[in-house]
């Protein structure tokens, strides 16, 4: 993973591109959990939410970065 | 309010105090959690070393907003437009570098356009393109006198508004967030039980007509305030948002219910007021069992599965009691009519609040997702073009005057007077009142920059580091939410004062002292926001006025050609939601009991009853297989009272009423032949005869007495 990417000629950094990522994984994640009713079993959904994405950019990060 | 249960009701205190408590707690919630979204906001921006954590502040008091339910679904707009707003300004600054006049009409054009957008859209919408103007111009006006660094300049903008965007919405979500969803419950679960026990407890005479009037107003909030809260939290709860599409549908049936209530109802008035009691009898009679249905043991009259099953069971008595019932009647053929259209309007009454009991039930029985799929319905707003086009020109002549003022003087703090001029023209445009709305936020904002004059030159040069600037900043600070909860008595004073105190605030990294740009970007805001106060002075906002309500009215007329004219798929929720949003938007500005809102009521009451009866009779025409003159005729019909809404006379209600009568002779002589199909086309006929010569409703001034028909009213 290069550490910026050129769009449109502008340089991004490529990290934004993983957290524009993982934003949808988490969109996915969100819609399916809310399908089946499951955050009845979490304390605080939107907390977990947050976390949730943490985990999931964290790691994202943390794997493509080393 | 809030959808929060207090732990206060234990209390042994006066209900006051109760109230006060739970108003005050409310209010110091949405305090912290400003004061915690301004200083996360803050450090962060500075932690990333971005050049002016003054605009993340900046951006955060624009966002942050008592109602914190809809934080998310607002969150999602405004991303939307703060980066349509970002790609403009940089357009803009990459389009036109060297031509400051031509740049300057282009975003004076984009911000008219967006001030434009905020008042087409409803409530979280709005604030999108309230966005999308700041953004463009907090983007590309710094960026002007600093032609080398244009693009850099442009990326830290939209990343400090960006990251305010987000730490708001995150604040407001995660910390003591208010549920929507337990509101939306209450408050659809409230109107559920009026609805039911009106239809119990109301068929069994007459009701005023200043009581209909308020019942439809309730009505009509409700599948509005309905439809509102339900478009905002499905963005916060995953599972409200995969039962949306039934929630539609409950307030779809919920709207056509009422619709078909008031329909029968006007007709039983109107049959007691021309001295037909005993067809009006008949007709309370044939409504008793469906009263009964709706009265089961005390106790259980809230479960809908009961009602449901209730209601499907006297469904089923209705047509023999409804033949006997005709059996008792004078053999008058037009009152037989009358009561055929009322019994069948009864039946549609009873098999629609069936639909509605048993999707509410299911809608009660299951937790998360529900199986099998709904037909889509969404809930149509009804917009008047001419607020909007008047809000464009306004905020697009402010821009340019000041444009002109900033380079026929070459003042090095336009672009300050500019931005104010840009934010408060969107907020500000879709108050009723803009003027006393101006007025009260320059107040707080003056307010807001004396504190942070304190603040600047008393307090800060003292301190040292994160911790201090808290201290030093925060007590001040918490004066601007505290005052946007008291938005009732105080209007816009709040967010006036907050505005003002972080835009004068202008914290940096390092913090900078220099009195000499405090004071005149102070200058230069103050008078950026009177510009904007000026421009509402000239022109004149005409959301609220009577012109513009006038203009609703026809456009509510005009919803009858719609259902005469539109094509048939999804005609009916279009119809109906279309016809109560409008309705609201006019009744907002109009007095309770005043004339205005009489003629109103009666001009929605006819186009609801009318409006439904053609779009029934439609689907008739299309489904039951009539002769080819009789449709023809029907046609006719239709498009006759389509012309006769359009724009009412005495011409076009005499060709209404003959076509709608020939049509019924037509229908009434083939009847014999082909019972099935033409009973309720003649049924919707007939309902849409009564409603033309109605001498109550709202065509009244406009019926033709016929002396050759003894049946006319």
């Amino acid at each position: 993973m290069p550490r910026e990417i050129a769009l449109a000629d502008a340089l991004v950094p490529g990290i934004l591109l993983v957290y524009a990522g993982c934003l949808l994984v988490l969109w996915v994640i969100d819609t399916i959990v809310g399908r089946y009713g499951l955050y009845r079993y979490v304390w605080h959904p939107s907390l977990f939410r947050v976390a949730v994405f943490f985990v999931l950019f964290g790691a994202a990060g943390l794997i493509l970065y080393p | 309010m809030s959808a929060v249960p207090t732990d206060l009701s234990s209390w042994r205190h006066p209900p006051w105090l109760r109230e006060f408590a739970t108003e005050e707690r409310l209010a110091w919630v949405f305090v912290v959690k400003c004061m915690l979204a301004f200083y996360i906001a803050a450090w962060f921006s500075m932690l990333f070393q971005l050049e002016q954590p003054a605009t993340t502040m900046i951006t955060v008091s624009i966002v942050m907003h008592p109602h914190s339910g809809m934080v998310l679904a607002k969150s999602f707009y405004r991303a939307i437009g703060t980066c349509a707003g970002s790609l403009v300004g940089l357009l803009l600054m990459s389009a036109f570098p060297q031509q400051r006049e031509l740049f300057l009409t282009a975003l004076a054009l984009w911000v008219g356009i967006c001030s434009g957008g905020a008042v087409l859209y409803r409530n979280f919408m709005s604030y999108g393109f309230v966005l999308a103007g700041y953004t463009a111009a907090i983007v590309a006006l710094p960026a002007i006198s600093n032609p080398y660094r244009v693009f850099d300049s442009a990326m830290m903008r939209v990343s400090e508004v960006l990251l305010g965007i987000v730490v708001a919405g995150l604040v407001s979500d995660v910390v003591l967030p208010e549920r929507l969803r337990q509101l939306l419950r209450r408050i659809a679960r409230e109107h559920y039980q009026h609805f039911i026990d009106f239809a119990r407890g109301s068929l069994g005479g007459a009701i005023p007509r200043a009581e209909m009037e308020k019942v439809h107003l309730r009505f009509v909030r409700a599948a509005v305030q309905i439809e509102d809260l339900r478009s905002s939290v499905i963005f916060e709860d995953p599972e409200a948002r995969a039962r949306s599409s039934r929630m539609q549908l409950l307030n779809l049936r919920y709207m056509a219910a009422a619709t078909s209530f008031q329909s029968l109802h006007h007709l039983i008035n109107r049959l007691q007021r021309n001295n037909h009691p005993r067809t009006a009898g008949a007709l309370i009679k044939l409504y008793a069992p469906v009263g009964e249905a709706l009265s089961p043991e005390p106790g259980d009259q809230a479960k809908p599965r009961l009602l449901a099953t209730r209601l499907e069971a006297c469904e089923a008595r209705l047509p023999a009691l409804a033949a006997e019932l005709r059996e008792e009647l004078r053999q008058d053929p037009e009152l037989l009519m009358e009561f055929d259209s009322g019994s069948m309007m009864l039946r549609r009454f009873a098999s629609e609040l069936r639909d509605f009991t048993s999707l509410e039930a299911a809608l009660r029985e299951t937790q998360g997702v529900l199986g099998g799929t709904v037909e889509r319905v969404d809930f149509k707003r009804a917009n008047d073009f001419a607020a909007p086009a008047i809000a464009v020109v306004r905020t697009f002549l402010t821009m340019i005057t000041l444009s002109v003022f900033w380079i026929a003087t070459g003042w090095p703090f336009g672009p300050s007077a500019m931005l104010l001029a840009t934010i408060f023209s969107g907020l500000l445009a879709t108050s009723p009142s803009p003027l006393a709305a101006t007025a009260n936020t320059w107040i707080g904002y003056a307010l807001g920059m004396i504190a942070a004059y304190f603040v600047v030159f008393w307090f800060m040069p003292g301190s040292d580091g994160f911790l201090m600037f808290m201290l030093v900043t925060g007590p001040l600070l918490a004066i601007g939410p505290y005052l946007t909860t008291r938005n009732a008595t105080l209007p816009g004073v709040g967010a006036g004062y907050t505005l003002g105190f972080v835009y004068i605030l202008a914290v940096k990294n390092p913090m900078v002292y220099a009195p000499e740009s405090f004071f005149n970007d102070a200058i230069a805001s103050l008078f950026g926001l009177m510009m904007s106060g000026a421009a509402f002075m000239i022109i004149p906002t005409v959301i609220g006025s009577a012109w513009l309500r006038r203009r609703q009215l026809a456009q509510l007329r005009r919803q009858v050609v719609f259902a005469a004219t539109a094509p048939l798929e999804g005609i009916l929720y279009t119809f109906e939601s279309v016809n109560r949003d409008l309705y609201h938007q006019i009744v907002q500005f109009t007095q309770q009991g005043s004339q205005e809102s009489r003629d109103l009521f009666t001009w929605a009451l006819a186009v609801h009853d009318c409006g439904r009866a053609i779009i029934e009779l439609r689907q008739d025409m299309a489904h039951a297989d009539l002769p080819p003159p009789l449709i023809d005729s029907m046609q006719r019909a239709v498009d006759s009272l389509a012309a006769l809404y359009d724009s009412p006379d005495k011409t076009r209600w005499q060709r209404a009423d003959e076509a709608v009568d020939h049509a019924i002779t037509l229908t009434s002589q083939t009847l014999p032949q082909a019972r099935a199909s033409c009973q309720p086309a003649l049924g919707h006929l007939l309902q849409l005869r009564i409603a033309l010569r109605d001498d109550e409703s709202a065509l009244a001034p406009y019926i033709v007495k016929a002396p050759e028909n003894p049946h006319a009213a």
